[in-house]
């Protein structure tokens, strides 16, 4: 297994108390598989994925406690150097906002080199060539000119794909990819995302994708995880999740898509109400309040994540005996 | 501004221990300014010349001057004129600039280039030398010296002004008032006035400390207020030329001036980090 | 990017062109010939020999041709003589210069030295007790008025106790080390002010830049911290702080003007403030005049500066 987490949990200290931001996740990823996080924003997906690089920055966040196994390392006992060598090297991340998140001052080339230079003491010769060739990969056309430019000098499509490309430059073990494709239009979403498929085809690199867009989960996870407040509610793979899914919060979601599926007749429907707040969540089941099928057990107590069939874990009361 | 973010904003000062820290000494250097009369030991311009240059003592706290005035009272008393000048020309220069910057700012086109020319001007040259200059040609005294004090800094608070004021115009809820048919001024001082007055108040309140400190230059090299009345620059002049034989005499008024700058400059702080922590010039 | 540099030029003299008016109608407003009357030898004069030296002197012709004349003069690198000392403005300057180039190096030293460290410091301590009291001297240190910190230096580090002389120049060639004494107060002085504008901004600047997202790809890719701040964080954090010392700059020119005048340095200063107690315009003129194409040339350098470390503003 190239990533194993158990039972993480992610805490923050705010103003009004501590926030839970993540509490009890495990997941399990192999080479060469995709696995989509999914849910609204402030779920913890974000969180959840930094924490792997070990990027909360404390304070105010603090990992509570868990494990995350990677290659076979406990990297929440490794060293801030050891975790150096392994960020941007054998686990790297794509942000979503490629205009923040890349340099407004640096030129791209500098910016795409740099992992090949810490990681790979490439000196700078090489690593020009790398970085064009680099460039080149993810498609951004007279890349041996445009390696000399500065982000704001480039669209929204391009600037995501020189951040793909900077993560792509060590050839990483695990991929993680934030939102990589909102406020892109849907064919540069397309081409996107088909290329890292191809990544993870060609080259057995793993992908963690999180979004909030399930139509791009359906197509290209392997596995999809649904976190709501912290914690997950549902895990499983792609099509037995779309086929059945289980949890009331899932079954909503799917409800509130559009299908080429189904009877054009049949109405969207939208969840009721709000998004918890994460410093005062609802007792019990946080998804309770919510919920059209909440009894008052789920007031009161949490449930467990169960297995319910192979690979198929939900969190909720409906489904434990 | 709606009461309910009137009484955050108050609430949140409250809670900066920064501002809070300024607003006390400055509650304090005002206090002491309208209460001399009451406060001061002795008449601040009594002479006793049998005691000149005296070390600190019963009747005298701090000593006496050159001439065996009280300077305890001299520094109590010298707090008026001081944030008397200060505070007056900050309001004479704050109307002035935030007039002509949201002109600038708004109407845009020959007035704001009028406006910005005489800005840019102003503000690239050295204005404590200015200021001397001036008060040298009209002559010394509290009224030249808030004449002068305002008319040489008026533009930064039109540069200031007029750069919220463009950036608050192209918001749509200007546009939307425009399109109802208020008249340019209605717009200036009701829609977009209010909405920058967190940097006015921030230029103004550092602005008070600013000029407190031109005027005690000014008094200390002697162009200033003249004597007698007390000033704390004025103290200084005299303490500097006996800081050999009574130190403490330099260390007063001095300290007074740090204060009341200081007082301002937390105040403003204060505020800027309540308002917008991202607000910065 | 060359539009923008010959536009700017265009611009910095459009603006020192019309600093030259108000100096020129200052100069006029103060009556320079009866002011000099008084201050001079020549006594009361009366206004006959007043009136006769004001067409001597081309007082009598209208203002505009008289701002020919003396703007033309200027260019040409005639800039009168000192009402007070009967000498040649330009020699004067030109003697003077260097000395306070020599108090103005020890200052950029003290500000930098002390400013650009003080505010990273207290941004990468960030809520401890060293960012407070940092913070906390920073901002003792720009309301602390030149004049008395002047005042608090002298009696304790020459009078109290004689490490420094209390006031006066010893020319670098007579005694080198000497010079460094007779300047190091002086220059420490005008350094804290600024380091203390410096070091809030450094400090502002370089919390916000760390808070950004490209932090944090940086540390993404697997940068050590030290590597973060020096090639990633550095450079942005400059741009405000390279702002305000374009804002500040004159302000920190008239500070060094009290310096001199208050430690009996014999340099540009103290020239211009005793030609302001004298009413000498000659030179008061000419002093403001180079201060102000002074303080125009650092903002065209700042200009420049802010292209360089933000590419964003070389398109625009």
């Amino acid at each position: 297994m190239l990533l194993h987490v158990n039972q993480l949990s992610i805490h923050f200290h705010a103003r009004q108390g501590i926030v839970k931001a993540v509490e009890d996740v495990s997941f399990d990823l192999a080479e060469g598989e995709t696995l989509g996080i999914v849910g609204e924003s402030g779920c913890g997906k974000t969180v959840t994925a930094l924490s792997l690089l070990r990027l909360i920055s404390n304070p105010p966040g603090i990992i509570a406690g868990g494990e995350i196994f990677f290659q076979g390392r406990n990297l929440l006992k490794l060293s801030e150097k050891e975790m150096c060598d392994i960020r941007g090297n054998h686990m790297a991340m794509i942000f979503q906002e490629p205009m923040t998140a890349l340099h407004p001052v640096l030129t791209v080339g500098r910016q795409v080199r740099e992992p090949l230079i810490v990681h790979k003491k490439a000196v700078r010769k090489t690593a020009v060539q790398d970085c064009i060739r680099l460039l080149k990969r993810v498609r951004i056309p007279d890349a041996d000119t445009r390696l000399h430019d500065y982000p704001h000098q480039f669209s929204g499509g391009m600037r995501q794909r020189v951040m793909v490309a900077m993560g792509l430059a060590c050839n990483p073990k695990l991929i993680i990819a934030d939102e990589p494709t909102t406020g892109l239009d849907v064919t540069l979403q397309a081409e996107l995302l088909e290329f890292m498929k191809g990544l993870t085809q060609t080259e057995k690199t793993a992908l963690v994708l999180i979004t909030h867009d399930l139509g791009i989960v359906a197509c290209y996870a392997d596995q999809v995880m649904i976190m709501y407040a912290g914690r997950i509610v549902e895990k499983a793979p792609t099509l037995e999740l779309y086929r059945a899914p289980q949890h009331p919060y899932t079954q909503g979601l799917l409800a509130s898509i559009p299908r080429l599926d189904q009877d054009i007749q049949q109405k969207l429907r939208p969840i009721e109400g709000q998004p918890p707040d994460m410093a005062n969540l609802p007792s019990g089941c946080a998804f309770h309040p919510r919920c059209p099928h909440a009894k008052p057990r789920c007031m009161r107590e949490l449930p467990k994540l169960m297995q319910i069939s192979t690979g198929h874990d939900v969190a909720c009361w409906m489904h434990s005996r | 501004m709606t009461k309910t973010r009137d009484f955050t904003i108050v609430r949140a000062l409250a809670g900066h221990k920064i501002a809070m820290a300024g607003l006390i000494i400055l509650v304090g250097l005002v206090g002491i300014s309208v209460f001399a009369p009451w406060i001061a030991p002795h008449d601040p311009n009594e002479q006793d010349l049998y005691r000149v240059l005296e070390g600190p003592s019963r009747l005298h706290l701090l000593g006496t001057d050159d001439v065996g005035r009280d300077l305890l009272s001299r520094v109590i008393y010298g707090s008026r004129v001081t944030l008397v000048i200060g505070g007056v020309s900050t309001l004479f220069a704050g109307i002035i600039g935030v007039l002509l910057g949201l002109v600038a700012g708004y109407k845009g086109g020959f007035a704001d280039m009028v406006i910005m020319r005489i800005t840019d001007t102003f503000m690239s040259m050295p204005l404590l030398v200015l200021v001397l200059v001036m008060i040298a040609t009209l002559g010394p005294g509290i009224k030249n010296l808030i004449i002068v004090i305002t008319v040489l800094t008026w533009p930064a608070y039109a540069r200031i002004v007029r750069g919220e004021a463009m950036r608050v115009s192209k918001l749509p809820y200007i546009e939307a008032a425009q399109a109802l048919g208020a008249s340019g001024l209605r717009i200036m001082f009701r829609h977009i006035l209010p909405n920058i007055m967190a940097p006015i108040i921030v230029t103004a309140s550092i602005s008070v400390g600013i000029n407190i400190m031109m005027e005690s230059t000014v008094s200390f090299l002697g162009l200033g207020v003249q004597p007698p009345t007390p000033t704390w620059g004025n103290e200084l002049k005299i303490g500097y030329a006996y800081l050999e034989v009574v130190p403490l005499f330099s260390i007063a008024p001095g300290l007074m001036i740090t204060l009341a700058v200081l007082a301002f400059n937390l105040i403003g702080d204060g505020i800027r980090d309540v308002f917008d922590p991202r607000l910065r010039e | 990017m060359k539009p923008f540099i010959l536009k700017r030029i265009l611009y910095a003299f459009l603006i020192l062109f019309l600093v030259s008016i108000l100096i020129f109608l200052l100069g006029r407003a103060g009556d320079p010939l009866e002011k000099a009357a008084l201050s001079t030898r020549m006594g009361m004069a009366d206004s006959e020999v007043v009136d006769a030296l004001k067409v001597q002197f081309g007082l009598d012709r209208p203002l505009h041709v008289q701002y020919y004349l003396w703007i033309s003069n200027f260019i040409r690198g005639d800039w009168g003589k000192s009402l007070f000392y009967r000498e040649d403005v330009r020699e004067m300057f030109i003697n003077r210069l260097p000395i306070t180039l020599e108090l103005f190096a020890g200052f950029v030293f003290w500000s930098a030295i002390i400013g650009f460290p003080f505010g990273f410091i207290a941004a990468l301590k960030r809520n401890s007790w060293i960012d407070a009291s940092l913070t906390t001297g920073a901002v003792i240190g720009i309301s602390i008025p030149v004049f008395w910190q002047a005042i608090v230096m002298i009696y304790l580090f020459a009078v109290a106790v004689h490490i420094f002389p209390p006031s006066g120049y010893v020319p670098f060639s007579e005694d080198p080390w000497k010079n460094l004494l007779s300047i190091a107060m002086p220059s420490f002085i005008l350094g804290t002010h600024s380091a203390g504008i410096i070091s809030r901004y450094v400090r502002s600047s370089l919390l916000e830049v760390l808070g950004q997202d490209y932090i944090r790809t940086a540390f993404a890719k697997g940068l050590r911290a030290k590597a973060v701040l020096l090639r990633h964080a550095f450079k942005p954090s400059l741009i405000p702080v390279v702002t305000v010392i374009g804002l500040e700059w004159g302000y920190m020119l008239a500070g060094a003007f009290i310096v001199e005048y208050m430690f009996a340095i014999p340099g540009l200063g103290r020239m211009c403030m005793n030609a302001i107690f004298a009413g000498d315009f000659p030179i008061i003129q000419a002093t403001l005049i180079l201060v102000a194409g002074n303080i125009i040339l650092v903002n065209f350098v700042v200009d420049l500066l802010y292209g360089f470390l933000d590419p964003r503003v070389r398109v625009q």
